[in-house]
């Protein structure tokens, strides 16, 4: 499924966008110029991945410092331990979309059970 | 230069002529026209009292911090206690210098408890991680996103008025601060008739020399009231007493307005045992070389200005019978850099605050002795003291008729 995010000119380099769906994703620029979308959440704690430092092709959690490859979405160091998704990004007429992964999300326990129906 | 002491020599003690005759009816506590009385001994030791001095000097007034070199990078962070408040201050990433309380917006857990390090990009709550940014906006927290009516600059981290003088990082706690101007500018000008006469030492570009920190078992005007006399000078400060010889008649450089005292004529410096100092620093006028001069800014900065340096201490109240002093030596960068021996230099003085605050560890037992009650006095070379015991009656509102 392919949702658009926003216009590529409201996106400058170092800035991340947040598309607001369940679970969220977050499109990041790079400093390089390149355009990754992961899964938004970390998956240790709810923490917006968004709201993180990124540094070359890495994100840091800003709550508790573990780093998700923007690329292969792999965690670098506890106390996450899993990876978050991958999405593939379209840029179209200078819109950008995200093409969702159709993989299970990793989300961290609370989360992944309020998505179950368990937590209200 | 005589006509700024009151009544040094006008009246002699025993002399009749100086009983009024109201004197006759007043009770056994009427003193002597030389003397005056000091402030009560529960001024120097009860808490409730240093509790006050908390609320309505330190916690009001602009109180200085740091050396802003202390903080060079954004993200170096300094955290101190000003009354009875936690302030934790920071260099942003635009370099202004930010303070805040050091307090977490969430559930009151002190963010920084180090007293100084640095930070990469933000202070983290230990507690529960609310994350601040060096401008104090909340950046992150747990389940943040989904409280989106949490506003990430009214939850932010709150801030405290700044500024930056003569190279240290003073703040106020106050809603309305005072005015910067008049209260600690205006302190300097007081006591050396311009604001010209400090700048010629160009403190904000000294580089710190040595910095010595000193744990005093005592009450902080006790500190105060030693620097601003000199009546023990002659007694305890055998060596600077040598290199400044009028200071064993007593009258202390803040006794006048603009008088710096006179380096002894075999004295090449200001050191230890009258040698050579470091290099002259060159805004220094003729008239300000070889003297040495004191200003007392309240509530507690003290600052010794001599040609080639700067001492520059901070009093750090901790309770009614602690103080901790922070004291920089300041010399030229050239001269720090070049790592040339400054330990004559720096000794001088270091002996002069041990020696002081011996003298004020030694004072501190006697305020809780019933003899002291109702305190002591001072002589006319220490009356200026009184204005000061004035000023913190006024600041205390417990000022007396």
């Amino acid at each position: 499924m392919m949702i658009p995010a926003c216009p590529l000119a409201d996106l400058p380099r170092g800035e991340a966008f947040r598309l607001e769906i369940d679970p969220p994703v977050t499109v990041f620029h790079t400093e390089d110029g390149e355009l990754f979308a992961i899964d938004d959440t970390c998956t240790h704690q709810d923490a917006s991945l968004a709201d993180g430092w990124v540094e070359d092709c890495w994100v840091e959690c800003p709550l508790h410092a573990s780093k998700f490859n923007l690329k292969t979405g792999e965690v670098d160091a506890p106390p996450a331990k899993l990876p978050v998704r991958t999405h593939e990004v379209v840029v179209q007429d200078g819109m950008v979309y995200v093409r969702l992964s159709t993989t299970a999300p990793n989300l961290p326990h609370c989360v992944a059970r309020k998505l179950a129906g368990t937590l209200t | 230069m005589h006509n700024a002491v009151r009544s040094r020599s006008s009246r002699r003690v025993n002399d009749p002529s100086t009983t009024f005759p109201e004197e006759c009816t007043v009770t056994s506590t009427s003193l002597p026209d030389s003397l005056i009385a000091t402030l009560p001994g529960s001024s120097y030791t009860d808490p409730g009292i240093f509790e006050q001095e908390q609320e309505r000097i330190f916690e009001s007034m602009w109180f200085c911090v740091a050396r802003a070199s202390d903080l060079a990078k954004p993200g170096a962070f300094r955290t101190v206690d000003v009354g009875r408040e936690s302030i934790l201050v920071t260099r942003a990433r635009d370099h202004s210098i930010r303070a805040y309380f050091n307090v977490c917006r969430h559930r009151g857990a002190r963010i920084c408890t180090e007293e100084s390090g640095e930070v990469k990009r933000a202070f983290q709550c230990p507690y529960h991680a609310w994350t601040y940014d060096l401008n104090g906006k909340l950046v992150a927290a747990p389940n943040l996103t989904k409280m989106p009516d949490v506003g990430r600059t009214e939850y932010g981290l709150v801030s405290v008025a700044t500024r930056e003088w003569l190279g240290y990082v003073w703040v106020c706690l106050a809603e309305n601060p005072p005015s910067f101007e008049e209260d600690v500018i205006g302190e300097v000008v007081g006591r050396l008739g311009d604001v010209e006469s400090i700048e010629h030492y160009d403190i904000d570009s000294l580089s710190v020399g040595k910095r010595i920190v000193y744990d005093v078992k005592a009450n902080w005007k006790l500190i105060i009231e030693n620097f601003m006399e000199c009546y023990h000078c002659a007694t305890i400060h055998p060596e600077l007493t040598e290199v400044l010889p009028e200071f064993a008649d007593g009258y202390a450089a803040q006794y006048y307005v603009g008088h710096g005292a006179e380096f002894g004529e075999e004295v090449r410096g200001f050191t230890v045992d009258g040698s050579e100092g470091l290099d002259r620093i060159p805004g220094v006028a003729e008239d300000q070389d070889r003297r040495y001069y004191a200003i007392t800014v309240r509530p507690q900065v003290f600052i010794n200005l001599v040609p080639d340096h700067v001492i520059f201490h901070r009093m750090y109240p901790v309770a009614a019978d602690r103080t901790i002093v922070e004291c920089d030596w300041l010399y030229l960068p050239h001269v720090v850099e070049s790592g040339k021996d400054v330990s004559r230099s720096v000794e001088l003085f270091h002996r002069v605050n041990q020696q002081d605050f011996d003298a004020c560890e030694r004072t501190q037992p006697g305020m809780s002795s019933r003899m002291y009650a109702k305190g002591g006095v001072l002589v006319p070379s220490e009356h200026h003291i009184g204005a000061f015991h004035d000023w913190v009656h006024e600041r205390l509102g417990t000022h007396q008729q």
